[in-house]
């Protein structure tokens, strides 16, 4: 019993110690934007980072996903005749789930490990101690930059990959699988509402600030040279993930 | 006498691994010190304690009377204005070329308009024997060539307090020398406080005005280069003959 009490108590107390860091570090970080000095150029050359270089990734993945969606709910609304109901789903489905979600992902998996390896690197080899050590807060010159980046591009991706999406749907409903045009669009418009789209927004903005966040802490971290790098990358990939679903959860009961 | 820098039984261990066992020194204000010892004692651990880049796990850390340990972190950073540190590994930002790590300080904390910044980066490099050297990335130099980038960024802000971690390991006889004299001449010049660990016992017995000896988390000796090159102490001793025989454990 003890034994199990204690295999059961161990990971979460791990869990709460990263929870209670993180936090920590977020709080942090949020008080520290607002503190001079103002590093605009590092949070241009990240909003490229992770923003601009993430959109090859974010179109594709935004197309293809409203594509296989329209032909999935196809087969469903077809069975009772309500073929032209397709665009409707499409779009709200991007709007209010896939397109935050997906694209969020896309850019932990793209980003976020970059992050994570960029500041475990420079963590391993006594960079974060030498901006320490140069009377430059590390969480002030690597974090600020990175997570404003993740609040300020990740709405503008998900916009994209909604845009796309509901673009790749409405192709695939008319020209493959012969939806009529007019009433695609038509109910696709009479139904969805500018709500569906903010609701998406705030998850996306909420998911830009998680991401970077996992991304800066698991990086800050890291421990025990170019393996621990490799370890806090994925870990930092897989936790960003999860926490993107459990906040998704979240944040769809709250502005349910 | 003034200090500069005042440990009081500072202990450090890393889990179970002591590494510190009550180190008490007094670092004199103006001065050269020099820390010695064996490979693996921890004077690289204890110098990431003088200047709070690593709490210690007992003990107090005095800069200028002020205990580093109850210090928050905005303070910290504060104070670190004072210290220029060069790492043993130099810890270069492998981001940025040559020109830009040396400027970092300066960018940071200083308004110097962008002429003067760069007429100090190359005078500060000049001093460590650097030339066109400048648009090179950390990646691209040598061992002995970043420590000496390290060297001038350290130096760059002058600041009141320089600790040097192995500043000539790796160098050849040459540019030992020339950095040996950077660190006497910038201590001369400008009274600065400075720390050094070092293996290279001739040029601690020439440039030192004090030494401390560690070893087995504790200092074994402290003085003047005098009273080490008259001691009996048998670590002392054994250490300067680089003999196998004595106190000190070879593993
Ligand atoms: N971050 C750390 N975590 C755990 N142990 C550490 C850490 N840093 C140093 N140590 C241990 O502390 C001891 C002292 O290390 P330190 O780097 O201070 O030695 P040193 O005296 O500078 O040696 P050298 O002359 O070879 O540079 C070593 O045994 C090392 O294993
Ligand atoms: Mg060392």
């Amino acid at each position: 019993m003890n034994k199990f009490l204690s295999l059961l108590g161990a990971p979460f107390l791990n869990f709460i110690d990263i929870t209670g860091q993180m936090s920590v570090l977020f709080f942090t970080t949020l008080r520290l934007i607002f503190k001079k000095p103002f590093r605009t150029r590092l949070l241009l050359k990240q909003i490229e980072f992770i923003g601009a270089n993430s959109l090859s990734v974010i179109v594709l993945t935004g197309s293809f996903t409203g594509m296989v969606f329209a032909f999935q709910s196809y087969i469903g609304f077809h069975k009772f005749g309500a073929d032209q109901l397709v665009g409707t789903v499409v779009a709200l489905g991007m709007a209010r789930e896939l397109g935050p979600v997906l694209s969020s992902i896309m850019v932990a998996a793209r980003a976020g490990s970059a992050i994570t390896a960029e500041i475990g690197t420079m963590k391993v080899t006594e960079q974060v101690d030498a901006l320490n050590a140069l009377a430059v807060d590390p969480v002030h010159y690597l974090f600020v930059p990175r997570i404003l980046a993740g609040f300020i591009v990740m709405p503008m991706l998900n916009a994209i990959a909604v845009f796309c999406g509901i673009v790749g749907g409405a192709v695939v409903g008319v020209k493959v699988l012969g939806i009529n045009k007019t009433l695609y669009m038509q109910y696709m418009y009479t139904y969805i509402e500018l709500d569906d789209f903010i609701n998406g927004m705030i998850k996306s903005f909420v998911f830009g600030g998680l991401v970077t966040l996992v991304g800066c802490y698991k990086g800050y971290m890291t421990r025990g040279g170019a393996e621990g790098v490799g370890r806090a990358t994925t870990e930092s990939v897989v936790l960003a993930c999860i926490l993107i679903l459990v906040f998704d959860y979240i944040l769809t009961a709250f502005m349910f | 006498m003034e200090y500069a820098i005042e440990c009081i039984d500072l202990h450090k261990s890393f889990g179970r691994h002591q590494i510190h066992k009550g180190i008490d020194l007094k670092i004199v204000k103006g001065a050269i010190t020099y820390i010695i010892g064996p490979s693996g004692t921890g004077k690289s651990v204890l110098l990431k304690q003088l200047c709070g880049l690593m709490p210690p796990t007992k003990g107090r850390v005095l800069v200028n009377g002020r205990d580093l340990t109850q210090m928050k972190q905005s303070e910290l950073t504060e104070m670190r204005k004072k210290f220029g540190i060069l790492f043993q590994n130099a810890a270069l930002f492998d981001s940025m070329n040559v020109f830009e790590n040396v400027a970092f300080p300066l960018r940071e904390h200083t308004k110097l308009s962008k002429g003067e910044i760069s007429k100090i980066v190359s005078e500060k490099l000049r001093l460590v024997g650097l030339r066109d050297v400048e648009q090179k990335m950390p990646s691209e130099l040598s061992g002995g060539m970043r420590k000496r980038v390290g060297l001038a960024r350290a130096i760059a802000l002058e600041p009141e307090i320089i600790l040097y971690d192995e500043p000539t390991t790796g160098l050849d006889p040459i540019m030992c020398d020339a950095v040996d004299n950077l660190i006497n001449d910038t201590q001369k010049e400008l009274g600065i406080t400075s720390i050094v660990i070092s293996h290279d016992i001739e040029s601690t017995l020439k440039i030192a005005d004090y030494i401390a000896m560690l070893y087995d988390g504790k200092v074994v000796l402290y003085g003047t280069p005098e009273e080490f090159k008259t001691t009996e102490n048998p670590y002392v001793r054994q250490f300067f003959s680089a003999s196998k025989e004595g106190p000190i454990n070879i593993i």
